[in-house]
């Protein structure tokens, strides 16, 4: 043996930029995340050349994932252009040579901050979320020791305790995005900064999911057919963003989540958060072919 | 299409980038030999923040940076993330170390003696302005001792081990090849010594120092005296596979054992040590790590609140991150807080 | 940055691990996986891995990667290429604990999938349930599975039928029918 055959000739970045052993790593911690649904695995998370709190967890899950044949997608807010998926976007087909696309319908991987698309993702998809603050806990005990070792004991009493004050305080669950949710009966997870509206899309769903925190080397994931339930009471439903009357002021389309526009004069205006969408439905009404897949919410009700 | 006509992300990303590169200019290979040149001591802690030891790439990185530093230890360690681990260093002794300064504040005179090296403690901090009017700075050379002191210094704990002064901290059985790697594995509380260690010598400089500051101003337990302080050069040794070790050269490092006097009656050791020559980063590291036996959990000088908080990629990535848009987190409460003002809450009914 | 091509060695470990992948998120499902066990070997392990083996051959496959080859007690990951001691093995290998759940090991061994033994699957990444069929396990593996598996503790297995794969995570139910 030499040192040449310990090492592979020089090259300035591996292909998909991760170093082969950051990828096993990063395979050995995804699979055991598939083993224990919502259960945070640590991870060494090695530094991308993105800022961390900039996406490095989905980006290492992602790089891991990527092949040539790979077609990605990268939205921020639901949309692809927005800066910071154009820039991920951007970065993973020039260090894989994956093809890049907006189009839901077109992707094998999603990887997205704070938003699942309004399509419903297939079985043969991978959602990748990132996400800035893996412990759902956080809220009541910022220790992470002392977080895991209530995981440990499945003592979720406070998180309940801290709902229970919203509903007597302000008369409802004031629990905006990342809701808590139960994930195969054992583990509370936080589903990253997702709205409500997005949260029912993880449960039992057709598609697998990694959800990946770089800068707090934690991953997780919730396979297909997994139960997410939200923390609830049992006479309080679960409620989502009280979107379904809206209307998109540019593509039209209702029964989705909606961003809204202050507008100079007094008063908003919304559009589809789902960017691609939007663009999808404005393609449509002009005539052209463009093919939207099932939604998730029909009718103002999810459908799953 | 009108819906992306307003948006135009990918271009805008494009133009502010070139906007920040073009202000920085043309970047070559004489200007980042200028500031390697230059600036050692900034080259030094970039090398330890990134843990990465090769004074040409932080010299590339801090000029690509224009200078920022949490970008060039960025730009540093994602590099590193790519390369391959191809040999694990022998560890090194301190009394091997080649040593330029070594000193002690806990002995007037100590075995060794008291080594100052370079240092500017005793100058008197004048800024040089005649440099500007045209005058250049041109520093008196340095007249030699008559008799070079020892490259190699013995450590003072051994000699306060040897005396019964100091406890010889339990050691960890484990392989030199099997020392635990913070890059390579999660960092777990409570944490392996090793990764404690590693975590404090990548950490960041200001960091170490606002939080070892606070503990010597009496937020910790623990009171350090610089039992010895080293700038030193250690050869990295590694094995070839055929067997034979042989030496892949020298790093700067540099080493901080502080102590105070402990439960136990005997004196504790603080200890920290960094790739390049930071002085400020070891001795307040070395104070962290005295503080951390028995912190209370949640303080400031508790191991993890330390490990977590100095991490300079992470800290200063997190930072800027809340530039990126936040509006559908934004929009959800909103939503809950047009809710709640719509709900009467006394007339909610709420679960017994 | 130069042209992103991937070399072989990159393309098989992918490869390999996207089987791996989908045969843990949908229990019970098989998955081509053209280099048998080897290429699992290669696209999970390195030299922070404990790894017990039974197999001169493979024994060399994974202290290539500089992985430790140690006792099932200390293994994360076991690669059988016998049926036989899988019992033992099973017995002994780290099921993690309730802080750590993800230290529990990952046993690959093989079997004959397609035939045999029914069971039936229920759990994450089932829909309702699933039935599958398998052959070539020792007596009593799936009770001394489900022994070791008190979830979230327990024991990942893949099963390797020459050239195709099929896993039973810890969360997975099985019966015997």
């Amino acid at each position: 043996m030499s040192l040449s055959n310990l090492t592979r000739p020089w090259a300035a970045f591996s292909y998909g930029f991760l170093d082969p052993s950051a990828k096993r790593e990063i395979r050995r911690k995804m699979i055991k995340a598939i083993a224990v649904p919502g259960c945070q695995i640590p991870y060494a998370s090695r530094e991308v050349p993105i800022a961390r709190g900039w996406g490095t967890g989905g980006l290492q899950v992602t790089l891991t994932l990527i092949k040539p044949a790979s077609v990605v997608k990268v939205i921020d807010q639901g949309a692809d252009d927005s800066v910071n998926a154009a820039s991920i976007r951007r970065f993973l087909s020039r260090v894989s040579g994956a093809g890049e696309t907006w189009d839901t319908l077109a992707a094998t991987i999603v990887q997205s901050r704070h938003r699942i698309p309004e399509e419903r993702l297939r079985d043969d998809q991978v959602l990748v979320l990132q996400v800035p603050n893996p412990e759902p806990l956080r809220p009541v005990q910022p220790n992470m020791s002392i977080a895991r070792q209530m995981h440990a004991d499945a003592d979720y009493g406070r998180l309940w305790l801290v709902l229970y004050e919203q509903m007597v305080r302000s008369g409802r669950i004031m629990q905006g995005a990342a809701y808590p949710a139960l994930v195969n009966g054992r583990h509370v997870m936080t589903p990253s900064p997702i709205p409500r509206w997005d949260v029912p899309k993880l449960n039992m769903a057709r598609h697998l999911t990694f959800l990946s925190a770089g800068r707090e080397k934690r991953l997780y994931a919730v396979p297909p057919f997994t139960r997410v339930e939200p923390l609830v009471f049992s006479d309080v439903p679960y409620k989502v963003e009280d979107h379904t009357r809206l209307t998109c002021h540019r593509s039209g389309l209702t029964g989705v989540f909606m961003n809204e526009i202050p507008q100079a004069a007094g008063g908003s205006v919304f559009e589809a958060s789902d960017s691609h969408l939007g663009i999808k439905a404005i393609r449509r009404a002009e005539g052209d072919a463009a093919e939207i897949g099932p939604l998730w919410y029909q009718n103002g009700e999810f459908r799953g | 299409m009108a819906y992306v006509a307003t948006r135009g992300g990918e271009r805008a990303i494009e133009q502010a980038e070139r906007l920040y590169r073009e202000q920085l200019g043309t970047i070559d290979a004489a200007r980042v030999q200028g500031l390697r040149d230059a600036l050692p001591w900034l080259i030094d802690r970039v090398m330890g923040e990134a843990s990465l030891y090769d004074a040409d790439l932080a010299a590339l990185a801090l000029a690509q940076a224009g200078g920022d530093l949490y970008e060039a230890v960025l730009l540093l360690r994602a590099w590193r993330t790519t390369q391959p681990r191809i040999a694990i260093a022998a560890p090194v002794l301190q009394e091997d170390l080649f040593t330029h300064r070594r000193i002690s504040a806990a002995f007037k005179d100590i075995p060794g003696g008291q080594i100052l090296g370079p240092t500017l403690d005793y100058a008197h901090r004048l800024l040089a302005t005649d440099v500007l009017g045209g005058a250049d700075f041109v520093p008196v050379p340095v007249t030699p001792a008559p008799q070079a002191a020892p490259a190699q210094q013995p450590s003072l704990a051994a000699w306060q081990k040897a005396m019964g002064l100091v406890a010889d901290p339990p050691r960890a059985e484990v392989a030199t090849d099997d020392i635990p790697d913070v890059t390579r594995e999660p960092l777990l509380f409570p944490a392996a010594r090793a990764h404690s260690l590693q975590s404090l010598a990548r950490a960041d400089t200001g960091g170490v120092l606002a939080l070892g500051y606070a503990a010597m101003r009496g937020y910790g337990n623990a009171h350090p005296t610089v039992n010895e302080l080293r700038l030193a050069e250690a050869e990295v040794m590694v094995r070839h596979p055929s067997g034979v070790s042989f030496s892949a050269g020298r790093v700067k490092v540099s080493q901080a054992e502080v102590t105070s006097k402990g439960k136990s009656g005997q004196l504790e050791l603080g200890f920290c040590a960094t790739f390049g020559w930071n002085e400020v980063k070891v001795i307040a590291g070395a104070t962290l790590d005295l503080n951390a036996g028995g912190a209370e959990k949640g303080s400031a000088v508790e191991e993890e609140f330390v490990l977590y908080h100095t991490e300079p990629v992470e800290s200063s990535g997190f930072c800027i991150h809340f530039k990126l848009p936040h509006y559908v987190t934004f929009q959800s409460a909103l939503d809950a807080m047009r809710g709640a003002a719509v709900a009467d809450p006394a007339k909610e009914e709420v679960p017994a | 940055m130069a042209d992103p091509v991937p070399t072989q060695d990159d393309l098989r470990d992918n490869a390999a691990f996207e089987a791996l992948m989908w045969a843990m998120a949908r229990p019970g499902s098989l998955h081509d996986l053209p280099g048998g066990i080897a290429d699992l070997v290669l696209a999970l392990v390195d030299r922070e891995c404990r790894v017990l083996v039974d197999d001169p051959s493979l024994a060399q496959v994974v202290a290539a990667t500089g992985a430790a080859l140690v006792a099932a007690e200390g293994a994360d990951h076991a690669f059988l290429t016998r049926a036989e001691g899988a019992l033992a093995v099973l017995a002994a290998l780290p099921a993690g604990s309730p802080l750590y759940p993800d230290q529990g090991a990952t046993l690959v061994l093989p079997a004959t999938l397609g035939q045999g033994q029914r069971l039936r699957l229920t759990g994450p990444g089932i829909e309702g349930a699933t039935e599958v069929h398998i052959s070539g396990l020792p007596d009593g593996f799936i009770d001394l599975r489900a022994a070791r598996c008190r979830y979230p503790e327990g024991v990942d297995m893949v099963f390797v039928d020459v050239s195709r794969i099929m896993a039973l995570p810890r969360s997975t139910t099985v019966e015997g029918i």
